[in-house]
């Protein structure tokens, strides 16, 4: 709905990325009745009011800028330009930042090329850099690799609205990373029984103990606010990677490290004497429905 | 003589690059492209886990991940095979595979179309319409995907493809809703894109039937061909192909001549100036893409078009709409032919597998994509991706100019050799992995 | 003193007799009224709490799996390196070994040789839990440090507590020469020996 009323100026700024972010939002069912709400000054796909060029100049207006990719102070140009400069110029001007996706927001997989010099915007994995200090007070952090285009939308929306958004310590809107990427996977039976997958390819298991799924301790909404309208990794048997997290990506994302068979990680906020006592009561039992298919068929 | 050289930044080729013009008398005599930094993907993946490509490698691009991961897992399952494992991936894995790949190639195709040729060329012959095309884009491509997601969990970066097939396990409530959605694509097609029935229009075989084609399509063809678009962007007709699809078999096709490939010729090498490696084979240079594939593969349009247009612009484009809808046409097959009962992986997860090499080759939107892997102690030692706007985009040796670069010598302006530039659909974020 | 408590002390009372009486008289031999009598109280007060046999067998065995639990928590909360802590475990179960040995004998002789009586109500490590949950956190730590090799939980677990378990019944069979103290370095040392880290 386009009313006479200010649109905020929007300007999405790319730094060291793969564009997954900018394809993610692209892929939101409502793009066009959000983004009119706003007044698109640049971005990468879509037509803005400016070209390159002007951005590269520093002189273009903006309320509201979204970073995509990963930080880096030197060697990394536009045109000539240092691109850390352009996004210290926008952000300086910008009432609302945005950083979208973990490069942008932690440093992500692309901090791993160069890790003492390439970071997230604010954070470096999970400190505070100079920047967080400057621009902390603007800041709306939204890792995921990519980013969910309704975390997108969503803070755009609530900027639209004028509505304060809540976030935690790592300036994350809680209402989206509260909950784990556990919350909502089909497989959460197997998870509460104790059912593991030994292997790909069934709807049959929890991955979480030998495949390397990190969704009871990742931070996201997943399997809430599903992908495309239609699934997530886990529902689909790909393990959850962490890739919300400030140490995305970890080693061996296909493994579950263990200890001795203890996973080394438990699930969020989950005491280790609790896990483990409720695993040796689960696992004590054999359920027949468990140790069947899900589904029977006639053959 | 007089020579004159402009620096000129190119955006929205999923990133940007400088394109550095010389002009003579008027004319362009040659052109550099530049890109100034690479993300190192390459590196980043050396000491991790074989598998954990599968996560890294998609990360090279946000429009084509799911052709890296494809690549990926593919180079994977040919180091296992070159260790003494045999992998034979069951025809539900392949075809989901297929399907979900010709999902992503789509998509591109589609947003290529309106998102880039259409505000591109209008701005270009001063057409300028206000029409929203980029809807049109964003709508199509948010369908598809989620096809492609009933499958592959979701998109942009699924890793669902594994050793042995894929981690899905669907059913036909999964099939049905993913075949309601490729309807809707192929109706979206005939409708609004061709204005025609989408067998008609794989029916049509010949340049004087072009005319029958509508819709935006139809649009930009009648625009392109009234606008001498059928003789401009010509480059050295030379194709080549590596991966094996529906699409084309590999070979390559020097003008209409089509032979054998082997993958052992292809080399990468540094350039000077920029970050892209060139890529040549048998020491010479070729187009990927979906024209070079409908050569290779000899379809009848292609070689109808090409027989009247050579390689020229018109004749590019025209080839990557085509592909649309061959691959919705084939989408609609695999789905009906799907074999739900059988199993989606057969290899175990741990295949206890620690020293093998591969490679991979998958034909991506823009053309063929290479992975190369060689993993040592369980861990990767090396890792090469040479990605299709690789080839396109080489700078030349001293026989001959880049394929990009030959297309775009003897523009008169800089508007018309960046048009030529855009119609290879150039990938920045590709090339600078 | 509290009702509650009060109900708590008399339940611990009615085990540890139990205990008592099935190391002395074997455990098929004693019945509830024996049990009842030696403590003077009803045959149906014992029956308030546990209400058969069969029961009051599970509920000792998650009793002497806690108390053994408990002691090795501490181990498991000190700084200690794994290879002090691995003395420390052996040390306590050789010593309830001696001070107690209703309590580890109950283990060897009843619940490992009268599946019947636990396998429904006690299935799999149910009722031992309090004390295979110390053994695990133990063995967590100390390979997240890096003192032990990391390997398959049963395997070690099977070394670790059937060499102690192997001890206690030869004790248990008067066949040791020497008390049993005296084996706490040795077979602590070999324990860590097969454990460690590379």
């Amino acid at each position: 709905m386009i009313t006479e009323s200010y649109k905020p100026k929007l300007l999405w700024l790319q730094s060291i990325t793969c564009n997954g972010n900018t394809h993610s939002f692209l892929n939101h069912p409502n793009l066009f009745s959000i983004l009119s709400h706003f007044e698109i000054m640049h971005h990468p796909v879509l037509e803005g009011a400016y070209t390159m060029d002007d951005v590269i100049k520093g002189t273009v207006a903006c309320d509201v800028l979204i970073v995509e990719g990963s930080f880096t102070e030197t060697k990394f140009l536009k045109a000539g330009v240092e691109v850390s400069s352009l996004m210290k110029i926008y952000a300086d001007k910008a009432k609302h930042i945005i950083s979208a996706g973990t490069c942008a927001t932690f440093g992500g997989i692309f901090k791993q090329k160069d890790p003492e010099n390439i970071s997230g915007f604010c954070f470096d994995l999970e400190e505070k850099t100079s920047r967080y200090v400057q621009y902390a007070s603007k800041l709306i952090s939204l890792p995921g690799c990519p980013v969910h285009p309704k975390w997108l939308s969503y803070v755009l929306l609530m900027i639209a609205n004028n509505t304060k958004i809540n976030i935690d310590n790592l300036h994350r809107p809680v209402e989206l990373y509260g909950y784990t990427v556990h919350t909502g996977c089909t497989r959460n039976e197997y998870f509460e029984w104790k059912i593991d997958a030994k292997n790909f390819g069934l709807k049959e298991g929890c991955l979480f103990y030998e495949q390397g799924c990190q969704g009871p301790y990742t931070r996201g909404s997943c399997n809430k606010i599903l992908w495309n309208d239609t699934s997530s990794k886990t529902r689909v048997g790909t393990p959850c990677f962490g890739c919300t997290e400030p140490n995305y990506p970890q080693e061996s994302l296909f493994r579950t490290k263990t200890n001795m068979g203890i996973p080394a990680k438990m699930p969020l906020g989950i005491p280790r004497r609790a896990y483990l006592i409720l695993t040796g009561v689960a696992k004590s039992f054999k359920i027949k429905r468990f140790s069947e298919k899900l589904l029977e068929y006639d053959k | 003589m007089k020579k004159l050289q402009i620096r000129q930044l190119i955006e929205k080729i999923e990133g940007e690059a400088e394109l550095d013009f010389t002009f003579n008398d008027g004319l362009i005599e040659d052109v550099k492209i530049n890109f100034g930094f690479y993300r190192g993907i390459e590196e980043i993946l050396k000491g991790k886990d074989a598998r954990d490509a599968l996560v890294i490698t998609p990360r090279v691009c946000g429009i084509c991940n799911h052709a890296h991961l494809l690549a990926a897992v593919r180079a994977i399952e040919n180091g296992y095979e070159n260790a003494g494992l045999k992998v034979n991936l069951s025809s539900k894995a392949n075809d989901i595979r297929e399907f979900t790949l010709a999902c992503e190639l789509i998509q591109n195709h589609v947003k290529w179309f309106y998102m880039t040729i259409l505000p591109q060329l209008e701005a270009y012959i001063y057409q300028k319409s206000d029409e929203n095309y980029a809807i049109k884009a964003t709508y199509f491509a948010s369908n598809i995907t989620k096809a492609l997601a009933i499958f592959a969990g979701q998109w942009p970066h699924s890793s669902y493809a594994v050793p042995g097939g894929v981690t899905c396990d669907p059913t036909h409530l999964d099939v049905m809703q993913a075949k309601s959605l490729i309807d809707e694509s192929i109706t979206f097609f005939e409708q609004v894109m061709t204005g025609l029935s989408l067998e008609s229009y794989l029916n049509i075989d010949s340049v004087s039937d072009l005319h029958k084609i509508q819709g935006d399509l139809g649009k930009v063809l009648y625009k392109m061909g009234s606008h001498g678009m059928a003789k401009m962007g010509q480059s050295h007709d030379k194709f080549i192909v590596f991966g094996d699809c529906i699409l084309s078999k590999p070979g390559k096709s020097i003008v209409t001549t089509v032979s054998n490939v082997d993958i052992r010729y292809v080399e990468e090498a540094l350039q000077s100036g920029t970050v892209a490696k060139a890529v040549k084979y048998k020491n010479k240079l070729y187009e990927v893409g979906p024209l070079s594939r409908g050569m290779v593969a000899k379809t009848p349009i292609i070689k109808s078009f090409h027989k009247r247009y050579k390689d020229s612009l018109l004749t590019r484009v025209f080839a990557r709409m085509h592909e649309v809808a061959l691959l919705l046409d084939y989408n609609k097959k695999l789905l009906d032919n799907l074999q739900l009962d059988e199993p989606s992986c057969i290899l175990d997860s741990d295949v206890g597998f620690y020293e093998f090499e591969g490679v991979g080759v998958v034909e991506a939107a823009r053309g063929s994509l290479i992975h190369k892997t060689t993993v040592k102690c369980g861990v990767i030692t090396n890792y090469d991706i040479i990605t299709p706007t690789q080839w396109n985009l080489s700078h030349g040796t001293k026989d001959e100019q880049g394929v990009a670069i030959e297309a775009m010598i003897g523009s008169q302006s800089m508007e018309e050799a960046t048009f030529i530039f855009r119609t290879f659909d150039v990938c920045s974020v590709c090339t600078t992995q | 003193m509290k009702i509650a408590d009060k109900k708590a002390l008399k339940r611990e009372s009615i085990i540890q007799t139990a205990l008592q009486l099935f190391s002395s008289n074997g455990f098929h031999k004693t019945t509830i009224p024996d049990i009842a009598a030696k403590l003077h109280i009803s045959v149906g007060n014992v029956y308030n709490y546990f209400s058969s046999k069969n029961i009051l067998a599970q509920e000792i065995i998650k009793y002497t799996s806690e108390a053994l639990g408990e002691k090795i928590q501490v181990v498991n909360m000190s700084d200690a390196s794994a290879e002090e802590k691995i003395h420390e475990i052996v040390m306590i179960y050789f010593t309830m070994s001696k001070e107690k040995p209703e309590m580890i004998e109950y283990f060897l002789r009843v619940y490992l040789s009268n599946r019947d009586v636990f396998t429904d109500g006690c299935d799999g490590m149910v009722c031992v839990s309090g004390f295979i949950t110390e053994i695990m956190i133990f063995f967590d730590d100390a390979v997240s440090s890096g003192e032990l090799r990391n390997q398959d939980f049963f395997s070690a677990f099977g070394l670790f507590m059937g060499y102690l378990g192997g001890m206690v019944f030869l004790k248990g069979e008067d066949v040791l020469p020497k008390e049993i103290e005296f084996y706490i370095d040795d077979i602590s040392r070999n324990i860590y020996n097969a454990l460690k880290a590379e």
